[in-house]
């Protein structure tokens, strides 16, 4: 087993000290070295938003983007070299608002990725606004009145969408946690996991208290390739709320369905001038 | 010799098939063709028309008047029986008027008699061939070659076809009979998005993505078209943004790598440009310019996008911006915005329009292939510690050494936040100042890089100043205008950004005295502007046009003497 360590960065933190992102990093910097893919082989690519910092504050590749197109440049990337380990860092603005689009097409698309999705049911950059996570009722300095809009729940959507892999995590377990990130990384297509993260600044609803009270870890040793359990499993949000894996089944994988990816990487082919100009003779 | 012929008629008539078949004819026979395609946004009905122009002069742009028009419907005829001149001659499929200048073809009565009337296109493009001087031998394999994927009982009928529409015609007397003279063909007609997606192909792009919008998604059927047998994929995005975003992933993953898309497609694609410009990530971005603002004319042509290219996205960074006028100008532009693209570690937009890459020029030339392509691309082997490396190193240059993530050791960190040299988000003013600089000071050597315009008697007294597309047309005015005896030139800009302002100032400043005119298919004189912001010269005059059609030159030249400019 390697040392995670390993995963150290020099840069200095920036989260609020308390914020649940600290279990989701620890979190992964334990998956990552479970599953030995060292620092030099870890492609993370990342939105904007507090969640999305995350890749500076672990050693590894990474490009952390614009707001809510991470999924996009993840699957560029993978195009390109589907050799990549990715993991995509996204908060539940980034991901289910800037990026809901991107979310959709990424869950039908199935490309091999995991993507963590650091829902703290507020924004947490900008200062405190509701996120499209955010509960019904619940007050911010923007939203005086209360959110008026049902919450959008990322795994329910995921699972229709025809994700293969979606799983409930909470950033105060982080064995837990680490757990599901190294069966998301292994699944061959699009995971996701969408982790409950409390955030202490802005969130005075969904506090560590209030997801500790609610959350239980659903039964591992049972097969989860149901989708009508699953989905209640998504949608059981209220008292009681599981975390674990919901839903996992073998899809078809995108890349993998990609003729002219089959001799490998794009980026490892060599320029050949010579059948160009076959091609480019017969084309005209 | 210079000859137009219109086949006009509905969307979903095989107006297209006609007008192809008639000029690879005309083509293979040796004679210097272009084809310009006129359709609205839809699908069926509404009037269409494909205009083709032969000449034994190499010609880049269409005509005004109509010698002969293929009518395939009423509608067809009332439009363009204006354009005709005193012996023009009409094929049509009964007669329109009471004027009698119609030959009535009834082709689709013949083209049911064939077996459906799917045939009317065999039937006109067979009696057009006919007027045109091809004998039967010639219609057959016309026809042949250009259904050589059709199943033989097809063939067949539309042979037949054929040969319903050639016997039609035997009377018809047309004036010019290139198809009676062959001779050696001087060589293949090609759209501009066919050029493009070759030019993207000889610069070993590897992945293009795109969301469909007119007139760029053509350019991405042939990419897709090609990736049959290269190594390319093609990857149709949920929206634009999207796929402007894959295009940065692959290219920051290693692969070259494209998007084309029209001005609506462009805006959203802007924040992506803005995330290339900061993360120094070569893309290259087509934008097919149609007019708007907005939706606009969906299927027209237009050169109202230029300011928009240039500025797009927020705050300064540097971009490169090319207008091809040809297809030759298409492939090699699109080939030296890739290369100029990962040199400079900068976004290249290839500003195209509907006309460049809808209409059909004759390409005398093959296009040249590279024997090498070269890369900017350093990997561990290039670098004494490649546990210290940074994607931003500050460079004289200004352009940093360009590692792959997950290529080795070097670990790539790169963010859309103002970043040190080891791509961590940075506030510190002293940073922010050098990254800014680094970023800016790639401008000389770009500029460099740029040729300066084409020129015809750039030393007379009166410069028509045009770029893009628009030079075929504005050359031909000038053309026509030195044979009256006018004194008068015309330069045209085809590499724009940034502005290559030592090759400019050279021709213009040659003679204090000179005149200077806009010739723009925008309503501002976008390139005019430029060109004064750079250089300080003045216009005396603008040949403007926004109405979605393209240049003639005939237009140009009425438009300058109507203005008293020529
Ligand atoms: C295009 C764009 N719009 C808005 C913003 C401002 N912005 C930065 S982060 C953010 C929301 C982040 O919320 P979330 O994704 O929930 O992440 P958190 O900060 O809570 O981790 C917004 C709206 C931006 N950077 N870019
Ligand atoms: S604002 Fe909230 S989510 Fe962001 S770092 Fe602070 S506690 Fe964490």
């Amino acid at each position: 087993m390697s040392d995670k360590d390993r995963y150290e960065s020099a840069y200095e933190n920036q989260w609020c000290p308390g914020c649940g992102n600290f279990g989701i990093l620890g979190a992964m910097k334990d998956a990552l070295a479970q599953l030995n893919i060292p620092p030099e082989k870890l492609l993370i690519v990342s939105g904007i938003g507090q969640a999305a910092k995350t890749p500076h504050f672990l050693k590894c590749n990474f490009l952390h983007g614009i707001h809510g197109r991470a999924l996009s440049i993840a699957l560029g990337a993978k195009l390109a070299n589907h050799d990549l380990n990715i993991l995509v860092n996204s908060g539940d603005g980034d991901c289910y608002g800037e990026g809901g689009n991107h979310f959709i097409h990424a869950a039908r698309r199935n490309t091999d990725m995991t993507l963590l999705v650091h829902n703290n049911q507020i924004y947490g950059l900008t200062k405190g606004q509701a996120s499209p996570t955010s509960a019904w009722g619940m007050t911010t300095a923007m939203q005086p009145g209360g959110v008026i809009s049902e919450p959008l729940n990322g795994p329910a959507l995921a699972l229709t969408m025809g994700a293969g892999f979606v799983a409930r995590g909470f950033s105060g377990n982080k064995e837990h946690l680490s757990g599901l990130i190294q069966a998301a990384v292994q699944y061959k297509g699009f995971s996701v996991i969408d982790i409950f993260q409390p955030c202490v600044t802005f969130n005075r609803v969904n506090t560590a208290q209030w997801y500790k009270d609610r959350i239980y870890e659903l039964d591992e040793t049972k097969d989860r390739d149901d989708f009508g359990t699953a989905m209640t499993l998504a949608r059981e949000t209220g008292d009681r709320i599981p975390v674990g894996i919901l839903y996992t089944k073998e899809k078809k994988e995108f890349i993998s369905q990609i003729k002219g990816l089959e001799k490998g990487p794009l980026i490892d082919r060599h320029y050949d001038p010579d059948r160009l100009e076959k091609v480019v003779q017969e084309y005209i | 010799m210079d000859i137009t012929i219109l086949i006009g008629g509905a969307a979903g008539q095989g107006i297209q098939t006609i007008g192809t078949l008639l000029s690879a004819a005309c083509c293979k026979a040796g004679y210097f063709a272009m084809a310009v395609n006129d359709f609205e946004s839809r699908v069926r009905g509404g009037h269409s028309f494909f205009k083709i122009r032969i000449s034994n002069a190499p010609v880049y742009a269409s005509r005004e008047s109509v010698d002969l028009l293929i009518a395939l419907d009423k509608n067809t005829w009332e439009i363009h029986s204006p354009s005709l001149r005193d012996n023009s001659v009409v094929l049509a499929d009964e007669d329109f008027s009471s004027s009698g200048r119609i030959v009535p073809l009834a082709f689709e009565q013949l083209a049911k008699e064939t077996g459906s009337n799917l045939f009317i296109n065999t039937v006109a493009a067979a009696a057009g061939l006919r007027v045109l001087g091809a004998g039967p031998a010639t219609v057959q394999s016309t026809i042949k070659d250009h259904f050589s994927g059709l199943k033989e009982d097809l063939l067949e009928k539309n042979l037949d076809a054929a040969q319903k529409g050639f016997e039609k015609v035997a009377d018809v007397l047309f004036e010019e009979q290139p198809l009676a003279h062959p001779s050696v063909p001087k060589g293949n007609l090609i759209s501009g998005a066919k050029a493009i997606a070759l030019g993207a192909a000889a610069a070993d792009c590897r992945i293009g993505a795109f969301y469909p919008m007119s007139p760029a998604t053509s350019i991405m059927q042939h990419l897709t078209d090609l990736s049959k047998r290269l190594d390319i994929v093609v990857e149709q995005a949920e929206d634009e943004i999207a796929a402007a975003n894959i295009v940065i992933g692959a290219s920051f993953a290693g692969a070259r790598a494209m998007t084309a898309t029209s001005g609506g497609g462009f805006c959203l694609m802007t924040e992506a440009l803005g995330l290339a410009g900061m993360t120094e990530t070569p893309m290259v971005i087509v934008n097919a310019m149609r007019p708007g603002p907005s939706t606009g004319l969906p299927t027209r042509t237009a050169q109202g996008d230029l300011r928009f290219a240039i500025h797009a996205s927020h705050d300064d960074f540097p971009r490169f911006v090319f207008a091809p006028g040809t297809p030759t100008q298409a492939f090699e532009q699109t080939r030296k915005a890739f290369y100029l693209s990962e040199k400079y570690q900068v976004p290249a937009i290839i500003l195209a329009d509907q006309y460049l890459l809808d209409s059909l020029f004759l390409l005398e030339k093959p296009f040249f292939i590279d024997k090498h392509v070269e890369r900017f691309i350093v990997t561990d082997d290039d670098m004494p510690d490649p546990g210290g490396y940074e994607r931003f190193a500050v460079t004289d240059s200004g352009i940093s050494p360009r590692a792959l993530p997950c290529k080795g050791k070097a670990l790539v960190k790169v963010s859309s936040d103002e970043h040190r040299p080891d791509g961590h988000i940075t506030e510190d003013i002293a940073i922010r100042n050098t990254m800014m600089e680094k970023r800016r000071a790639k401008l000389p050597a770009m500029i460099e890089e740029l040729d300066g315009p084409e020129t015809v008697s750039p030393d007379a007294h009166t410069l028509l100043i045009g770029w893009g597309s628009s030079a075929g047309a504005i050359k031909e005015a000038t053309d026509l205008l030195r044979d009256q005896g006018a004194d008068i030139g015309c330069l045209l800009f085809s590499q724009i950004w940034p502005f290559p302002a030592t090759a400019a100032e050279k021709m213009l400043k040659n003679n204090p005295d000179t005149q200077f005119i806009a010739v723009e298919m925008n309503a501002e004189a976008q390139f005019a502007g430029i060109l004064k912001e750079n250089t300080n010269i003045n216009f005396s005059g603008y040949v403007l046009k926004y109405d979605g059609r393209p240049f003639t030159a005939q237009f140009i030249v009425d438009a300058l003497k109507e203005k008293e400019l020529a």
